[in-house]
């Protein structure tokens, strides 16, 4: 079946931004035309002028879209309002705009033309190049390829009034093609100057009120108006598999042409039958199924008449309900290009809803149109869709005689997967390309949520990880519950944000697992969690089954039942490696590995394990030998002493017995050895004032008395062949990472009696990985607490996925909220039990409006702006750049503050960019930061060669390679006229 | 196992919600204190949920918040769309403002919009009646509708200083109520996969002709407030005596409605007075000992119109493909004897729940 899903939208119409504000406009009955805004007056083009316009077209996020002002301030507002409109539909439809880069994602674009082009290409003294492209029609399609990184066919399309509709069956058809797998259909477009009104006021189209008052006997013709909308669309089939809300499923859309009718610009009966009896034809309905149409339906007088008339041939046919008509220019005028996407949207949402819009002026119903004979009635109130099938259609006709037709149909209403249980944790997550936009954008999330009714929250965090990951400032937040999420997000929102919730990203990221070892069992360690979550349940069981058959019992079985025994030895070890593999392992299905490990002396084997050192079933084996040989040496105890080794040195000589297991930080230590010594050392130690605690071991961890079982793991094992580590591994056997040693049975059999050096092993590890987050696999926090005492580098995440036997899934969703914020990219759908994987609304992105650009050049015959900022360079226009000042300038490494050539380089690039000064320091980046282009960087050599003569000669050959941020670009400048003056 | 005659509407989704946490007789003693030992031997009701804070009596559930997350927790379960929602009956005792209704700020929580909705003031048989009139509207024609019911109880409990020298026959209204929605969608049809519960007889006489009040809760405006008029009575004696027999009364009527023996009865829904009161009703149904209990008032206290919707959302947890069940409701202020008969068609599914 030729079935497209409108599967995302966003739209921005007059008195109406954003989707929600359109649909309540609508049912609000609500009337947006009013007096032209004062910063588009102008000659001819004064209060006197109505229709519908955006209040605020100039405001532009530049920024998100990292484009520099000067270019934004040179961009046709149609692309500008598209682009916002982009993004915002994509993530309506419920997925990460980046994730959809580098795919065959098709862009079909309606515009008529560019009033910003008739405005500024006139003068020529005043282009440019951004002003070449800022004023392409074009590039209304490409400018969103290019930002998104969409690589399916791009194009805008003119057939006038009918442009984005057709735009619609351009892009319906490419998905049915298979020529893209997602396209963006829409259009814009902005009212910048009086011509076309006067064109259509000598053709007699104008309404003297500039409002279209459609199918009314008071139409007197139309009113130019703004707007901008984007649907999403996929193949239906497509839209299902991925789980992404349908708001309604185009069926069939057809475009045709009036032909040699009586005159290019009149409107022909026979050809709008014809377009729309062939769209019913592609969506295999009959007329008396259409239970409504939004017509074309401008208000003017021969237009009605024609329209209804061809519409009544196909539905004055027996059926239970007139055809309900109405067309949204009653609400909001005539967005002419974008007027078929405005019909379109009204339609999706209206099926959507199950409820159709009343039209406005339906009640004084023009007599001419004899609608009740045609089968066609009009909507004075709005009503419900009957329950069931839906089949709706929208007419878009252009003045020059290409018309189009589609035919929607309801959201298909199958059960969703429905299954109650204990509401399961879930991290809603969100980004932004500022702190500042990270607040404003969470705001907005709160705002949204606490308008629904207290529920799971597990659906709408799933798709906050499909729809709102992937810009750099992150935040993520734990939730079972959706009332709880939304007061969460409103605290974040207006604590300016913990330096937690927030992290730049462009640094990778760099996770490092620590393992712990000897002493950390509980009974009843991640009991909890392997009850409720079904990732970790799978992987203990598969380690459990592994171990089995070496320890002669379950570790799991003794685990569930909260044994105490696990404090044997003999069970201790196999139970904390069986807990680690699978956290391990469980992490891994949750898209997280590690770039580097360490494992506190046995945590060494788990360690090693997920290094690729060994295959579990040797770990497995290894580990049970161990156990088995340590729990038949004598008794003996550990005492965890919190104090610098030079303070307890006489304590050691006096207790030749006592050994130093474990060199944990510059005041953690670990003792080993007969119960009685280690009481009375603990007795003068604690006398000293220094903290000591026994450890639960019953039998000697390291040290020599441990000799036996690294003879029998010696003896045991000499067959055993591991693999070099495919990551970083720290070994806390030599206290730094390991480099071409092999794991061998020697090197465990030392493993089991030498100290353990955490502190070095952990130190080398920080030092050579630089980790954005520590995350202990193990049952509590015990080597993240001697991480936070070791004094590594700040801004390093300490995360823990199972702290403590209580730990449940919300905590293994917290710590990888924490990795995400770290900059890891999780495999979020493994978090989610099927039927939360179920898309959910979300409020769309907030986008700053901090920004504004407008026209500043005039026509031809206006008077000229004032004169060009520099000699033979000519103006382009001037952002009027609001508020907003960035970050202060950092201190730089490129170069110092004063240095000449580093001020002339940052004055070439203030000026080419036209950026405010602040934004531009020696760390500022040209394309991430500055979004240069290569015409950018043409204009920036001659700017330095004016600031700085002595670099003429310079090719822009030589000045690519040094473009990376302003400071390098500085460096290099120096460098090279340093060498040209030497030469 | 099929029944002869179609069922008379069908249960396709059901949620609840009750505010908070869990308010033990320990915590319920010690805020008001009430001996817990009492409680527990006189009333038996475990724990209840408040929506209002204890100690400073602040209100944190709204009967609308309530009514609006059980509503979508049971929309949820049925996989129905709110768009698909034809029209809302809502019952309650203790409405959050007589207007606008609790039910129209329900439709707007759930941003239902051009329906039918009604609020049906009533008491503890408010969700029989409430589908009641659910049955009579898909029989007119519409496909799916909400029902929903629940009560709040922060008008007529004082959680100031002077509870504990209430009076016992006072006293007890603090032990033996709590908070609460749930709510049901109702179908015409028993949907793609038949896991709906079907309704074969619903039940719904006003009984209390000649009968003095059970139970009487009042109100009052700006005026003063008239000494004599009773807030919150409850005639505990009346109610002892004439509950089970009512609840029997239903049970044999629902039997002949529907056709079915007692022995084929495998769970039942009786009243809920207490957790004391549900045992002695249970004992007098006339039905084998072999069919299984469904009662909440245990852990959720007096819930007022909540409570057989409650019962409803635990039964669809329970009941097997071919089971059936009964469930009885006494209303005790005027006396209404209210009841359903449901099946789970044999081919459905039970709902997979922990």
């Amino acid at each position: 079946m030729n079935a497209v899903a409108v599967v995302g939208l966003d739209c921005v119409f007059p008195a109406a931004r954003g989707a929600e504000a359109y649909w309540d406009l609508l049912m609000r009955g609500g009337d947006a035309i009013g007096p032209l805004p004062a910063d588009r007056r102008g000659y001819g083009f004064d209060h006197t002028v109505r229709g519908g316009f955006l209040d605020d077209a100039a405001a532009f996020d530049s920024d998100f879209f990292t484009l520099a002002p000067r270019e934004a301030a040179a961009m046709d507002p149609q692309q500008r309002l598209l682009l916002q409109c982009a993004w915002r539909a994509l993530e309506d439809s419920g997925r990460s705009p980046a994730s959809l880069a580098d795919t065959d994602t098709g862009v079909f674009i309606g515009v008529m033309g560019s009033e910003w082009a008739q405005l500024h290409m006139a003068d020529y003294a005043a282009v440019t190049p951004q002003l070449g492209a800022g004023s392409s029609a074009g590039m209304t399609a490409n400018r969103i390829s290019y930002h998104l990184n969409l690589k399916g066919p791009s194009l805008a399309v003119d057939t006038a009034c009918s442009s984005s509709l057709v735009a619609v069956h351009l892009a319906v058809n490419s998905l049915l093609a298979g020529e893209c797998s997602t396209a963006l259909a829409g259009g814009a477009n902005i009212v910048l100057t009086p011509a076309l009104g006067m064109v259509y006021r000598q053709m007699g189209l104008m309404a003297p009120d500039g409002r279209c008052k459609p199918f009314s006997r008071d139409a007197d013709g139309i009113g130019r108006s703004d707007g901008a909308g984007v649907v999403v669309l996929r193949r239906l089939e497509d839209a299902l598999a991925d789980g992404q809300r349908v708001y309604a499923v185009v069926r069939g859309t057809a475009v045709n042409q009036d032909g040699r009718s009586n005159g290019v610009t009149a409107p022909n009966k026979w050809s709008q039958r014809a377009v729309v009896a062939a769209a019913y034809r592609r969506a295999g309905v009959r007329a008396d199924q259409i239970s409504f149409i939004e017509a074309h339906g401008t208000g003017t007088a021969l237009g009605d008449i024609i329209e209804c008339a061809a519409l009544g041939e196909l539905h004055a046919v027996p059926r239970t309900r007139p055809c309900a008509i109405g067309s949204v220019k009653g609400n909001i005028g005539h967005t002419e290009a974008a007027a078929g996407i405005a019909g379109l949207i009204k339609t999706a949402l209206a099926l959507h809803h199950r409820t159709v819009p009343a039209s406005r002026f339906a009640t004084a119903e023009n007599p001419q149109l004899r609608l009740a004979e045609r089968g066609l009635s009009l909507l004075s109130a709005p009503v419900r869709l009957p329950a069931g099938e839906v089949f709706a259609g929208v007419s878009s006709f252009g003045m020059g005689g290409t018309n189009a037709h589609a035919v929607l149909a309801g959201p298909p209403r199958g059960p969703r997967p429905a299954r109650r249980g204990h509401p399961a944790a879930g991290v809603f997550t969100l980004s932004a390309d500022t702190p500042e936009a990270l607040r404003r954008n969470l705001a907005a999330q709160a705002e949204t949520l606490a308008r629904r009714p207290r529920g799971d929250a597990a659906a709408v965090c799933w798709t906050s990880n499909r729809a709102k990951t992937g810009l750099p400032h992150r935040a993520a937040f734990t939730a079972r519950d959706t009332a709880e999420l939304a007061e969460t997000l409103r605290r974040a929102a207006a604590d300016h944000l913990p330096e937690s919730a927030a992290d730049h990203t462009w640094r990778p990221a760099a996770v490092g697992f620590l393992y712990s070892g000897h002493g950390c069992q509980e009974p009843g360690m991640t009991a909890a969690l392997y009850r409720e979550h079904p990732l970790y349940r799978r992987h203990l069981d598969d380690v459990d089954d592994v171990l089995g058959p070496h320890t002669g019992g379950s570790v799991r079985d003794l685990i569930l039942a909260g044994d105490p025994a696990v404090h044997r030895t003999r069970w201790a070890l196999p139970a904390q490696f069986a807990v680690a593999c699978a956290l391990t392992r469980t992490l891994a299905g949750l898209g997280v590995l590690p770039d580097a490990v360490l494992g506190h002396g046995a945590g060494e084997y788990a360690a090693a394990v997920a290094a690729g050192v060994l295959e579990l079933p040797d770990a497995a084996r290894l580990v049970a030998a161990h156990a088995a040989a340590a729990d038949t040496l004598p008794e003996s105890g550990m005492l965890a002493v919190r104090g610098a080794r030079a303070e307890i040195e006489d304590v050691l000589t006096a207790h030749p017995e006592l050994f130093p297991a474990a060199l944990d930080g510059p005041r953690d230590l670990v003792l080993a050895g007969p119960a009685q010594a280690l009481e009375q050392a603990a007795e003068t130690l604690a006398e000293r004032g220094l903290h000591v605690r026994a450890l639960r071991s019953a039998h000697p961890a390291h040290g020599p008395a441990a000799a036996a079982v690294a003879d029998r793991i010696h003896t045991a094992f000499a067959t055993l062949s591991p693999a070099r580590p495919g990551i970083v591994l720290a070994s806390t056997r030599y206290g730094r990472t390991l480099a071409d040693e092999t794991m061998d049975a020697a090197y465990w059999a030392g493993l089991a009696v030498e100290p353990v050096r955490f502190a070095d092993a952990l130190s080398a590890l920080v030092h050579e990985v630089a980790p954005t987050c520590l995350v202990e696999i193990g049952p509590a926090p015990h080597l993240l607490r001697l991480a936070e005492r070791a004094d590594l580098p700040a801004g390093i995440r300490l995360l823990h996925p199972a702290p403590g036997p209580d730990a449940t899934g919300a905590d293994l969703a917290e710590a990888l909220g924490g990795l995400y914020v770290s900059g890891v990219e999780p495999y979020w759908d493994a978090l989610y039990e099927p039927e939360h994987r179920r898309a959910e609304p979300l409020a769309p992105y907030v986008f700053s409006d901090a920004r504004r650009y407008w026209q500043t050049a005039r026509p031809a015959d206006r008077p000229q702006p004032a004169a060009p900022a520099a000699p033979g360079e000519a103006p382009a226009p001037a952002p009027a750049a609001a508020g907003e000042p960035a970050a202060a300038p950092r201190r730089e490494p490129g170069g110092t503050p004063g240095d000449p050539v580093l001020s002339a380089v940052i004055a070439a690039v203030v000026e080419v960019g036209e950026y405010p000064p602040e934004q531009v320091h020696a760390q500022a980046r040209f394309y991430e930061d500055l979004g240069f282009d290569s015409v950018m960087i043409m204009q920036l050599k001659d700017r330095i060669e004016r600031h700085l003569p002595h670099t003429a000669g310079l090719s822009v050959q030589q000045l690519l390679p040094a473009l990376r941020s302003v400071g390098s670009l500085a460096a290099f400048v120096q460098e090279w006229a340093g060498a040209k003056a030497m030469a | 196992m099929s029944t002869a005659t179609p069922p008379l509407f069908h249960i396709s989704g059901t949620g609840r919600a009750l505010p908070g946490d869990a308010v033990s007789n320990a915590e319920l003693g010690r805020a008001f204190g009430i001996s817990e030992s009492w409680i527990d031997v006189f009333v038996g009701t475990r724990t209840r949920h408040f929506g209002r804070d204890l100690a400073s009596g602040k209100v944190t559930h709204t009967l609308t918040d309530l009514c609006a997350e059980a509503a979508d927790r049971a929309l949820a379960a049925a996989g129905t769309a709110p768009a698909d929602v034809d029209f809302l009956v809502l019952s309650t005792a203790t409405p959050d403002a007589l207007l606008p209704t609790t039910a129209n700020e329900t439709a707007d929580r759930l941003g239902l919009t051009l329906l039918p909705t009604y609020q049906l003031q009533a008491g503890c048989a408010g969700a029989v009646q409430a589908l009641d009139l659910a049955r009579a509207l898909l029989a007119g024609g519409h496909r799916t509708g909400l029902v929903v019911a629940g009560d709040v109880t922060d008008r007529f409990l004082d959680t100031g200083p002077d509870v504990a020298r209430l009076p016992a026959q006072e006293l007890v209204n603090y032990v033996l109520f709590g908070d609460g929605a749930a709510a049901a969608v109702v179908t015409a049809d028993p949907g793609p996969d038949h896991t709906a519960l079907a309704v074969h007889a619903l039940l719904h006489h006003f009984a209390g002709l000649g009968r003095p009040p059970g139970q009487i809760v009042g109100w009052h405006g700006a005026a003063a407030p008239d000494p004599a008029r009773r807030m919150l009575f409850e005639d505990y004696r009346a109610i002892e005596a004439q509950v089970p027999d009512l609840a029997a009364q239903t049970v044999a009527e629902l039997l002949a409605a529907s056709g079915w023996a007692p022995q084929q009865i495998g769970h039942v829904l009786p009243p809920q007075l207490s957790g004391r009161m549900t045992d002695r009703i249970m004992a007098g149904l006339g039905l084998p000992a072999a069919s299984r209990e469904v009662s909440c008032v245990r852990e959720t206290g007096n819930t007022g119109n909540a409570l057989p919707l409650l019962q409803l959302d635990l039964l669809a947890g329970r009941l097997e493909p071919g089971g059936r069940a009964l469930a009885a409701v006494v209303e005790s202020s005027k006396w209404i004897k209210a009841g359903l008969a449901l099946e789970r068609p044999a081919t459905g599914r039970t709902e997979d729940r922990p």
